[in-house]
Formats: C-alpha cells, structure tokens, sequence
C-alpha cells in the first residue's frame, strides 16, 4: 500500500508536468497568434468577396471580380512583376553578401565577436524613416554623392538616384542584410571546424571544401535565411514609399493605399491575398527545389 | 607511407612558444606518439605536420618533399580527429572515398579502394549508411578508413580514442596498432593518456610546456627518465627531496643517507619507483635499507599501495604484489624497506 501511493506519487507528477508545463509555456503565444493572426486573416478574405461601391463603400457579396481586376489590369501586373523582381534581387544579393560576413563572424574566436555581432544587428536600431532620409541626404539630387560627382567634374547633371528601382533595392538590402546574416552564422557555428578540416587534410581545398562539405551542411539554414529576408522584402512597405517615391509602387504600399486612400476594402483585401499567396507560392517553391537538389 | 622529417620546428605566438625546438626523424613504418599534459605543444606539432599551423621557423619534410609551407591539402597527410569529423550528409562510402575523389581516381578504383578501406577496418556492408547511424566505435573507424583510404604518406591520429568508452578504448588501442603494423604506416599520434601511448607506440616524445622532454621507447622513458618531469609523468615515482654529495650518496630532508645512481652535487630530488622497493626481510640486503612506519594504505586489489613514513619529512608509496596468503601490513606497523642504488635516480633541481 505505502509503496503503491509513493510510486504514483513519483511517477505521476514527472509525466505530467511536461505536458501541463508545456501548454502553459506555449498557450498565451498560440492563443495570441490564432486572434491576432488568424481571424484577421479570415475576415481579410471575406472582404475581399465582396463588392465596391464609391458611394456605399463596401457592399456585401460573393465574386471574384476583385481578384479579376487584379489579374487583368497590366497596372496591378506590374506592380507584382517589380514586387517580385525587386524581392528576387535583394534576397539574392543578400545571400551573395550574407553568406562571407556570416562565415567570417561565425568562424571568429575573437573576443570582439558579440561587438561584431551587434555592429551587423545595428542598421536594425534606427527607424525605417530616418534611414530613408538617411538615404535621401546621400542619394538626393542635392546629396552627398551628386555634390562629391559635380564638385569634381566627372559629371555635369546630377543623377538620378532617388526614385529609383536601384534605391528600393539597396534599401531593402541595408533593412534584410542581418537577419540573413544572423540566420546564416548561427547555422555555420552549427557545423564544426573540424568537419571543414577534415575535408581541407582529404586534400579539398578551400573551394572544393565549401562546395562538397560547408553549403550542402548550411542548406536548411540558407533556406531559412533565403525565405525570411524574401518574405520582408515582399511586404517591405516604408523602404519603397520612402525611397521609391509615388510612382515606385510594390505590393505593400499597394495594399495600404487601397485601404486608407481609395477606401476600397474589397480590393485592398484582394490585393492583400494575392501578395500572400505568392509569398507562400514562391517559397514553397524555392523550398521544394532546393531539398530535390539536396536529395538528388 | 614516407619518412618523416622535422627539423627545429618551432610555433611561437609573440614571446611565447608553443612548440620549441623540436625536430625528430620517424622512419617509415613509426608509430611514434607525441605524450604530454593539455597545452604541452603535442596538438600544435601535429597541426603543424597537417598543415593547419604555420610553423613560425623550422622544417617538415614528408618522404623527402619540403612541405613546410603547404597548405593542408597538398600535404597528403591522414589525419584523424578527435571527434571524428565524419561528413554528416555523406554516407561511409561517400565519406571514405571523399580523398580518393579530390584526387581524381577513376570511379572504379575509387570503388576498389573504398571497399579495400572498409574492409580494413572491417565494416564491409556499412557503406550505405549515414554516420548517425553507426555506434561511435564504428564511427571511429570510418574515420580511421576515410584517412587510410587514399593512401596518405602519414597517418596523423589526434587523441583518437578519448570519445570511446573505457572498455572500446583498449579493444581499438590493439586493433589501430595491428592495422598500423601490418601495413607499415608510418603514423604520430597525439594523447595525454600514458597507458595509451606506452602501449601503442615504437617511440615516444614526452613533451612539456613546448619542449621536448625526452625521446625513446617506453623502456626508455621510465627506466631511463631524462628529468623530473618524465619520472613523473611516465609512470609513478617517488621524490624525495634533498642533497647530492656526488659519488652516488644523497641525504634526503630527512637526514636520511641514500645510496644512487651518480648524480650532480647540489640540491636535487630523487626519484624512486614504488615498485622498485621491497619489504621485509629481503630488504635488509639491499644497497638501501630502512625501517618505516605504514601510515595509509590502499588496496588496489592485485597491488597494494602502501604509504611508509622513513623520517617525518621523507615519505614513500611502496607498491606491493598481493600475493594470496601473505600477512599484509597493516595501518602503524613499522616496516622493513630497501631498494638498490640503481633504482634511485637523482636529477637536479629545476631551474
């Protein structure tokens, strides 16, 4: 009897908690993300069913005549083309950069690596606006670079610099750059020196080595890295206001302006989930080629 | 399998060596181990001859080729890590014939080989798995096969075993030692465990604080240590601190006259070997003899270590068989103790 009760009173407790512990550690999270997220979204795709009307607004109905708007009007078509372009080369070029600073900090045994690593989080401590005007002194007709160009008589009239697909991209590159850097380095910690020696001593050499050896162990990482940059430069919305100027338009700024200059709740929406479709799309995608390339 | 050659090989960081001087000739077929505590130098030697450390002055030759600046990969060295460092996203073969591939061999041969490798180390019929999948043992000796597999001109082992349990440890120490001599590898290895590298290697390098303490065989090194530290990193001794009076007398601390090898007059320690004592009535006979009292001992079950107090200041661990039968010494006993004087061995106090 008394060894019975001491038993239960061990067993059950340590078989318990866990999952007791675990749903409290992860309840507040998940019930936070199903509202905040999930019903947002499902009212988000009820309106974009339903129909505009410029002197009632929104009217409620069942059609897909937003989606239709969108798909037919080489305007909205363009907007998502150069989204997706402006998306493609930044990620690209942040993984061609990303991937050598990562390397480098997460092979540092220095004591200065934390300063190092806080120097790559750093652009992230100033605002989306005052980097752009950041942006705009440097980059603007009258800025640095246009002053230093004609103060030395290399060029007679400023260049265009500001406005442009250039300035989108290099800005979105400044925001995305360290969480692909910080994604990447803490997936080359994960693989350890000697592996990369190992390969160098079987008569790899530094090329070879990060080819057979280092990228195929990095890939899950890349991949993380890749998708997350990709999925903030699809939605970045203050880089392409800012530094784009009115007529830059991506999907982002799309969006807003339907909901709060036109006032068209239905399209905006529709809008709304074209974007997040082919975010989704596209990463799923990219996800899928890589892990075949993996395999194969 | 080459010769190898160091020559004044030495790796200084600012003041500060880590490697001093050393140079060694390991002909072909060698095992030759490099012993000494953590942060003694043997890592960076190694390093050195793999091509991972820059010597800052000296020579490494490989079967007559001067490789000292080369980089690693066109040293072809073997070398096999502590933590093995297999490929995770390759399988044994892939990882076995990763040498072999970087040297451009045709697919058959690559296969040839591979086999041939696998089969040294007998883990025939392992070659499609994944390293997770294998035992750390097996694990080992992928990396064993993987080093061997492209015919290296040396074989460079840094502390291969410490990640094997006790018991696995002494099974590979035989196996790596039967493989080695069998084909005639010439192979440095890197340990701070002693039992392994006495009962592994031809020859061994005893180092500390990056110099090279002694060279020799294991017979070498504990019946002929070349200072202090080697008597007491190779083995168990005894030291006594005292005086040398030359021609073979030392006074311990104690007051205690001490008949010994010759030794240089002054201050110095003498080393005995606590299996070298004997007790009782044998004792008596020996060039040394003293009466002590037992103040601790351990039962070790095939030995006993016996600690004898000689003078308040003069104490020795007396290391005695445990023969079925015997009447053992018990805690305060006064016991008979003696020892030749080619046992003891004085060295001179270290500067």
């Amino acid at each position: 009897m008394t060894l019975a009760t001491s038993e239960v009173a061990i067993v059950r407790p340590r078989s318990r908690r866990p999952s007791s512990m675990a749903l409290a550690l992860i309840g507040p999270a998940t019930l936070f993300c199903l509202l905040q997220l999930l019903v947002p979204v499902a009212i988000l795709f009820r309106y974009s069913l339903n129909r505009f009307d410029p002197a009632s607004y929104m009217v409620d109905a069942l059609t897909a005549e937003n989606y239709v708007k969108f798909f037919t009007d080489p305007y909205y078509l363009t907007v998502l083309a150069r989204t997706i372009r402006v998306s493609v080369v930044s990620t690209l070029i942040c993984l061609v950069m990303g991937f050598p600073l990562a390397y480098w900090l997460a092979r540092m045994t220095s004591r200065w690596k934390n300063l190092m690593v806080i120097l790559v989080v750093l652009p992230l401590f100033i605002g989306n606006a005052v980097r752009a005007a950041g942006w705009m002194t440097l980059f603007g007709a009258k800025g640095f670079i246009n002053s230093v160009l004609l103060g030395s008589g290399i060029i007679d009239q400023p260049l265009t610099l500001m406005y442009t697909e250039m300035a989108v991209v290099v800005g979105i590159i400044t925001v995305n750059l360290p969480f692909m850097v910080l994604t990447l380095q803490s997936v080359i910690e994960g693989i350890a020196r000697p592996i990369e020696e190992a390969a160098l001593s079987l008569g790899a050499a530094p090329f070879q080595t990060f080819r057979r050896v280092v990228w195929p162990l990095a890939l899950p990482g890349t991949l993380a890295g890749t998708i997350l940059t990709f999925i903030l430069a699809m939605n970045a919305y203050a880089t392409p206001v800012l530094l784009g100027g009115p007529k830059f338009t991506m999907m982002g700024p799309l969006v807003y302006d339907q909901f709060s200059q036109s006032n068209n709740w239905p399209f905006g929406a529709a809008v709304s989930f074209v974007l997040m479709a082919t975010t989704l799309g596209l990463t799923f995608i990219a996800h899928t080629a890589l892990r075949r390339r993996r395999v194969g | 399998m080459a010769k190898v050659e160091i020559a004044s090989l030495s790796k200084r960081y600012g003041e500060n060596f880590v490697v001093k001087d050393l140079s060694i000739e390991i002909p072909q077929g060698e095992f030759l181990v490099l012993l000494g505590p953590s942060g003694c130098g043997k890592t960076t030697t190694l390093r050195m001859i793999a091509g991972f450390v820059e010597p800052s002055s000296g020579q490494i030759t490989l079967g007559g080729r001067d490789v000292t600046t080369l980089p690693p990969w066109k040293r072809n060295t073997g070398l096999v890590f502590q933590s093995y460092a297999l490929f995770p996203h390759l399988t044994v073969d892939e990882n076995v014939a990763f040498g072999l591939e970087m040297r451009k061999l045709p697919a058959a041969e690559r296969r040839e080989n591979v086999a041939e490798a696998l089969r040294l180390v007998r883990l025939e019929g392992f070659g499609e798995r994944l390293p997770r999948q294998l035992s750390g043992g097996q694990q080992q000796r992928v990396a064993l096969a993987r080093a061997l597999a492209f015919r290296p001109d040396v074989l460079l082992l840094d502390e291969p075993l410490s990640n094997l349990d006790a018991k696995l440890r002494e099974e590979v120490r035989v196996e790596i030692r039967e493989l080695q001599q069998k084909l005639g590898l010439t192979t440095v290895m890197v340990t701070h465990d002693q039992d392994e590298a006495l009962s592994m290697a031809d020859r061994l390098v005893v180092m500390s604080q990056g110099e090279v303490r002694q060279i020799g065989t294991q017979r070498d090194l504990y019946e002929r240590p070349a200072d202090r530290f080697v008597a007491g990193f190779v083995g168990r001794s005894n030291f006594l601190a005292g005086q040398c009076e030359g021609d073979g007398a030392f006074i311990s601390a104690g007051g205690l006259r001490m008949a010994c090898t010759a030794g240089v007059r002054g201050k110095g320690t003498l080393a005995l070997r606590p299996e070298a004592v004997s007790v009782g009535p044998e004792a008596a006979h020996l060039d040394n003899s003293f009466e002590g009292v037992v103040e601790y001992i351990s039962y070790l079950g095939s030995v006993l270590d016996v600690r004898v107090r000689l003078a308040p200041q003069d104490r020795i661990i007396v290391q005695i068989a445990n023969r079925s039968g015997e009447v053992l010494p018990k805690m305060g006993d006064t016991l008979k103790v003696g020892w030749p004087a080619t046992s003891g061995r004085v060295f001179a106090e270290e500067s």
